[in-house]
């Protein structure tokens, strides 16, 4: 690792028509997850204020929806386009063409249609009720072996590589790739196969989700945005040396911050409090990402600017988690639209931003063409952008108007509706707004994928 | 970092270390919890629940009520939830030990319901809340597909809901639960964990607050 290795090899361009294909097919299909999980999602934010909307139709009731939207999200967008994304970084830093194209196109069709029959699952009530696993059992054995499939590529890529040097970029997809398969069938193991008694489940359902976002969601990110922040601004990263032990810190700290949603319950209580400990020490990663990442702020194009964005949101995110770990300020938010205020920054602000920031280089670079629209590409900008911010704030106010009524016994239920539901209202707007710029997104690929004109390929040998 | 063989030790290391003190370890803790027996009453709690509770507990699971509602009630100084009625002790994790599927949720939208059965001043009843499933309250929708609009054919079912004003069925027809919505209520009415375990005492006060 050294500074003067930052510049991938060039020579990976002409690697891309064998990997063109399977991957194009797995970021098509992350779009169209992403757009379903926004209309699903739109459909449980009109509910939280509407509670009729959608009341007599068994398959779209409240629970239902919003399993339906976070499982669609979560496996269905990052699962594709993030892992599109980091196979694609993988082959062009090894310098050779992505082999193995077509495990990782027999995969990616086995993966959704695992994904489909579990989502039918839930809407027909086989949902787990576990967070971030909802997706009923026996959809998810499929799921496993297609993700294997398509793991190969990046295994044989990452091995095959031209020089021994590993990239930033190269830990955090490789740890992507190489962890989630252990996550994924240890939560099956221990929740579903074979559960664990009593309030054990709420442990190990813990320990999955918080893996889930520290192992898999936010390494498949990161991949990106080492990747893509010095290749667009041509500077070598700051503090290369200490990328790394951002990275340790990250996946050796980040699982077991996810006990402070556990706060008061009834389980061990050093599991909170290891929870606390770890939060405030993730900060030194979250730290070391913003000085790597500095450059994206500098400006440039519109890759760049999701980028800053993602960023943003992302180190923003790091430190509401540590200090809403703090049992003071739990008080207040836990169990409020505050955690979901959140989960929106990280998830729909740094995760989403940085994948987009990703998708803008990479497209054009894989398919061989330029965007067929700028426009598009910008307005897809402005609506992330403000959408999220929007959607984050609003139910942030929610959370604390919702957990400073919580407080009062006085208060009732139907009062602490009333009180949130113009904030509720706006955050179903950010909402919309957030699936329309998906919406332009979704337009502008199909356009530039299957009826875009060919560019040459000094323009995009960058 | 050029060895890659350090790498995958490492991240093996990273996801192992956190499983194995985070699940292994509080399962080390709890895993073995037994029902704690008072000789006093002779008898064991927690108890199981009924058959046609743990029914219910799959439709509660089914329909996600977790997305809304806890079961959880936090130490008396911790929150409101005393004081809202909850409960006057925290959960503790004896309770769930013979719950199939453990519902603690995330997110108060509504009500606790832990220990909805022994709720001040009064609990509510198998047709409260046989009514509030079917009509909605406040921010709650209503589940009307849990419940059939149907001809009365010779005697009215036991189980028609008593409904008035706009919610009155047509003339000749009543509104009876179905199985689902009968299993649901029959587990709502199980919730109840009240027994004062000797490690559920309340914590009052105390320098970890």
């Amino acid at each position: 690792m050294t500074a003067q290795s930052q510049t991938a090899p060039e020579e990976a361009i002409a690697a891309e028509p064998a990997g063109r294909l399977p991957l194009l097919l797995l970021l098509g299909a992350g779009i169209l997850w992403l757009l379903a999980a926004g209309l699903l999602g739109l459909v449980s934010d009109i509910q939280l204020h509407a509670p009729w909307f959608f009341a007599n139709c068994p398959i779209l009731t409240h629970g239902r929806v919003a399993a339906l939207a976070e499982s669609a999200w979560m496996y269905g967008w990052v699962g594709n386009a993030g892992l599109a994304l980091s196979l694609w970084i993988l082959s062009r830093l090894s310098g050779e063409p992505l082999r193995a194209g077509n495990l990782v196109a027999i995969g990616a069709a086995a993966w959704n249609a695992g994904l489909l029959v579990g989502l039918v699952g839930i809407a027909a009530g086989d949902g787990t009720a576990l967070p971030s696993l909802h997706l009923p059992l026996y959809s998810l054995p499929v799921m496993l072996a297609a993700y294997g499939a398509m793991g190969v590529s990046g295994v044989l890529a990452w091995a095959g590589r031209r020089r021994s040097v590993m990239f930033a970029s190269h830990w955090y997809a490789v740890a992507a790739l190489f962890l989630f398969p252990w996550l994924f069938s240890a939560a099956q193991v221990t929740l579903l196969w074979a559960p664990v008694r009593g309030v054990l489940q709420a442990v190990a359902d813990g320990w999955y989700t918080q893996g889930l976002w520290s192992l898999w969601l936010a390494p498949l990110a990161l991949a990106g945005a080492y990747y893509v922040v010095p290749k667009i601004t041509g500077k070598v990263l700051p503090s290369y040396e200490a990328a790394s032990l951002g990275f340790w810190c990250l996946v050796f700290v980040g699982p077991w911050t996810g006990g402070r949603h556990l706060i008061g319950g009834p389980v061990p209580a050093w599991i909170a409090s290891m929870a606390i400990v770890a939060s405030v020490t993730l900060l030194f990663h979250y730290l070391i990402v913003l000085i790597n990442l500095r450059e994206a702020f500098g400006g440039g194009g519109t890759a760049l600017k999701f980028m800053a964005f993602g960023v943003a949101a992302y180190v923003l995110g790091g430190a509401v988690d540590a200090v809403t770990s703090m049992r003071g300020v739990a008080l207040v938010t836990q169990f409020t639209y505050f955690d979901v205020a959140q989960q929106q920054l990280a998830l729909a602000g740094g995760i989403s931003l940085m994948i987009f920031g990703v998708v803008y280089f990479a497209v054009p670079r894989l398919a061989g063409r330029p965007w067929a629209s700028g426009s598009l590409v910008r307005g897809h900008l402005v609506l992330a952008v403000l959408g999220a911010a929007l959607l984050v704030l609003s139910l942030g106010a929610a959370g604390l108007i919702q957990g400073a009524a919580l407080n009062e016994p006085s208060v009732p239920f139907s009062e602490i509706a009333e009180r949130t539901r113009t904030w509720l209202l706006l955050a179903t707007a950010a909402d919309s707004m957030i699936l329309f710029g998906n919406l332009l997104l979704a337009a502008n690929f199909i356009q530039t994928v299957a009826c875009g004109r060919r560019a040459s390929p000094e323009a995009l040998a960058s | 970092m050029k060895n890659g063989f350090f790498l995958f030790v490492g991240l093996f290391a990273a996801i192992g270390l956190s499983w194995a003190g985070i699940v292994l370890g509080s399962y080390a803790q709890l895993g073995a919890l037994a029902p704690y027996y008072d000789d006093s009453e002779a008898q064991a709690f927690p108890q199981r629940l009924p058959g046609i509770a743990a029914k219910g507990q799959l439709v509660y699971r089914d329909l996600n009520c977790a997305s809304c509602h806890t079961q959880q009630v936090r130490r008396p100084d911790f929150g409101s939830d005393q004081a809202r009625g909850w409960g006057e002790r925290q959960s503790v994790a004896r309770d769930y030990i013979y719950q199939p599927w453990v519902q603690l949720g995330q997110a108060r939208i509504g009500p606790d319901l832990t220990n909805l059965q022994s709720r001040k001043p009064t609990a509510p009843d198998e047709e409260d809340l046989m009514e509030m499933l079917y009509a909605g309250q406040g921010a709650m929708p209503a589940y009307r597909f849990l419940f059939r609009d149907r001809l009365i054919v010779g005697q009215a079912s036991d189980h028609a809901l008593a409904l008035t004003g706009a919610l009155r069925p047509g003339p000749g027809h009543e509104i009876v639960p179905t199985s689902r919505a009968l299993a649901l209520v029959a587990y709502l009415q199980s919730l109840n964990t009240t027994y004062d375990y000797p490690e559920a005492k309340p914590a009052q006060g105390g320098d970890q607050k």
